[in-house]
């Protein structure tokens, strides 16, 4: 019991530590001592990379090095994954996200990127300044669980409304769980256009995704 | 029942306990992420008191008044859609806004593409400068994005960033600064050259430590220039992001900083006027922004040794993220922003 | 939004002397009060006085630093009074140096 807690330890300071080495390591490590791989991903990478998440929030650590974290554990979980009996699905869902036609900013989305694809979940980025139609055909193609919109002006914003609206008119809404951010973002604008969520930042985001994916 | 509004605008109704506790949540965010020192009991019942008072218009005891400088002043007027030339908007601003300092702008209201238009800017500033008698910026915005793919020639951090690849991020964004820094010094010399009597950095670091380098290095070049330039930093929010992370100012860390913090810097990179910026949370109550955003203007101003103006607009300092800020937070913003967080000006 | 303000907390530009206090800020990086004594003890009257639409209207006429009414008489604005206030406050004024130097016989 001491030396799982101690390896879990260890992995949870290798994924603050952004130490990919170590975390990949430390993945073997576990492997070949026979501890459960699920309780290994659970108990160290996910709670390991929720306190980046909560460093990252509280301004202690930056964006470089919660990329650096995301990249540890994904090594180490690819790892851990790969053993699990019958080949577990190692994603958690299918998330695509962009930032709305006309806006260029990007920067908070690469932010819910990263902590999209450290939490597990395969991401499908369409970047900035994305037209309507396109994220609904991409969508399609990527067989997207959910839909992810970033809008950061009060004057792009309704391209958010607008991709609600083409859900409904092609028949599609029922198939994306839908959510919306960025600055001038509510729960209010969330609730008034009919997207499924809101998230007031990249650590909600998250949490919210993985609702809406569980369906609770 | 106090109405009151929401950071989106919205009303809502509260009790007076209910807007004296979300005050003093705000000013609990505040403390706790810039560790710094709260309001005083006296200070939180006086931001009640403005809250709560039925008018719809809130205004400082005689007195307590401060400056106004107001960034982007041109655009103010030709985003209603109002044909007129910027001197002409610049006279009323003076004579009819009763407007303490005027600002010009350019539509494409950031230093790159003001690079190509300088002499045309120039003639804007000297016809301005004959025709006013208040003291003339000339504004724009860093805006560092405009130097990466696909609007510029070094590669895009955000899109490096979530594959990977940190090294060539913050590699993009050194050389990013490099631009800025040189387009930010052109732009600024050109408007001094012609009559401005200062510029203004407007929402500085908005894409994180490495546009707020920038524009420290900007300030300290025309500085050395221009002694009796005046010089404004106003930022884009209350947090430095660490886009970059590793990069420094005078030894400082640039990321992570906060405003009491950022305005040391500010000084040191030798700006006149600090504009200590405090985002509005568009999910909370106006008494929780309000609480909050003065309690970081209130340590920036005691950290400060220059002036500081705190942007008290569209979706910053207490003020709801709508198109059409409501008189009554915006008159109640500016009323606790002077004689709470004592700022000397807005 | 600039009208609320200026209701709300703003000295009043040219309609008192917020322009004046303003250029100490800008020019001598004064915080407020030390800018408004400044400008005060210049102006020979009480740091009151310097946000007093009425008293102030009444100084600028007399100093001839500009109103907000130009009127057709004989007072001075835009670059004339700021020739005029950069010698009351003992400052240099950017526009006004430019415009010596430009109209200096050569």
């Amino acid at each position: 019991m001491t030396e799982t807690n101690d390896l879990l330890k260890k992995v949870i300071e290798s994924v603050i530590g952004g130490d990919e080495a170590a975390a990949e390591a430390l993945a073997r490590q576990a492997l070949e001592q026979k501890m459960d791989p699920l309780q290994v991903i659970n108990e160290g990478y996910v709670v390991g990379i929720k306190q980046v998440g909560d460093l990252f929030e509280c301004g202690e650590l930056f964006l470089p090095e919660l990329i650096q974290a995301a990249e540890a554990v994904k090594k180490a979980t690819e790892l851990l994954n790969s053993a699990i009996t019958g080949g577990a699905e190692s994603s958690k869902g299918k998330v695509l996200i962009a930032t709305v036609e006309g806006d260029i900013h990007d920067i908070g989305k690469a932010i819910v990127v990263s902590l999209l694809v450290a939490n597990g979940f395969n991401v499908l980025d369409l970047g900035r300044d994305v037209p309507t139609l396109d994220i609904i055909a991409k969508a399609e193609e990527f067989k997207a669980d959910v839909i992810g919109t970033s809008a950061l002006l009060t004057t792009t914003m309704v391209k958010q409304k607008e991709l609600e609206e083409t859900l409904v008119k092609e028949g599609l809404k029922s198939k994306y769980k839908t959510i919306v951010g960025g600055a001038p973002v509510t729960v209010r604008w969330a609730e008034k256009i009919g997207a499924d969520a809101y998230a007031e930042n990249a650590g909600e985001g998250v949490n919210k995704i993985i609702k809406l994916i569980s369906g609770s | 029942m106090i109405v009151t509004r929401m950071g989106d605008g919205s009303f809502i109704k509260m009790s007076e306990e209910e807007v004296k506790a979300d005050i003093e949540a705000g000013v609990e965010d505040a403390v706790k992420r810039g560790k710094i020192e709260p309001l005083t009991a006296a200070e939180i019942d006086y931001l009640v008191d403005i809250c709560c008072r039925p008018q719809k218009f809130v205004s400082v005891q005689q007195g307590n008044e401060l400056i106004l400088t107001y960034d982007s002043g041109t655009l103010k007027i030709t985003r209603l859609g109002i044909p007129i030339g910027m001197p002409q908007i610049m006279q009323i601003y003076e004579r009819a806004f009763a407007a303490d300092t005027l600002e010009l702008a350019y539509v494409h209201y950031s230093f790159k593409p003001i690079k190509m238009i300088v002499p045309e800017e120039q003639y804007a500033v000297a016809e301005t400068s004959l025709v006013t008698t208040a003291p003339l910026f000339y504004g724009a915005m860093p805006n560092l994005p405009l130097y990466t793919q696909p609007d510029g020639p070094c590669p895009n951090a955000a899109e490096l960033l979530p594959a990977g690849k940190i090294a060539e991020a913050r590699a993009a964004q050194e050389e990013a600064v490099e631009y800025a820094v040189k387009d930010m010094v052109f732009v600024g010399s050109g408007v001094y050259e012609a009559g401005a009597d200062g510029i203004d950095f407007d929402t500085t670091a908005a894409a994180g430590d490495a546009e707020f380098q920038a524009t420290l290095l900007a300030c300290e070049q025309l500085r050395a220039k221009y002694p009796d330039m005046a010089i404004e930093i106003g930022m884009a929010g209350e947090f430095v992001l660490g886009f970059h992370g590793q990069l420094e100012y005078d030894g400082v860390r640039l990321a992570g900083l906060y405003p009491h913090q950022q305005v040391k810097l500010a000084e040191k990179a030798g700006a006149s006027i600090f504009g200590a910026v405090v985002n509005t949370n568009s999910s909370r109550t106006f008494p929780w922004n309000l609480g909050r955003a003065v309690t970081f203007c209130k340590a920036c101003v005691e950290a400060a040794k220059i002036p500081v103006h705190a942007n008290v607009g569209m979706g910053v300092g207490a003020v709801p993220l709508v198109m059409t800020p409501p008189i009554d937070c915006v008159s109640r913003a500016s009323t606790a922003m002077a004689e709470v967080g004592k700022l000397d000006g807005l | 939004m600039a009208l609320t303000h200026m209701h709300a907390s703003g000295m009043g530009g040219i309609r008192t002397a917020g322009d004046l206090v303003a250029r100490m800020q800008m020019s001598k990086k004064m915080r407020l009060n030390e800018a408004k004594a400044y400008v005060a003890g210049k102006l020979k009257i009480s740091v009151a006085d310097l946000s007093d639409e009425v008293i102030m209207n009444e100084v600028r006429q007399d100093l001839d630093i500009a109103t907000v009414y130009g009127g057709m008489g004989e007072q001075s604005r835009g670059i004339e009074a700021k020739f005029r206030i950069a010698k009351l406050l003992d400052l240099e004024i950017n526009s006004v140096s430019r415009f010596l130097r430009k109209t200096e016989w050569r």
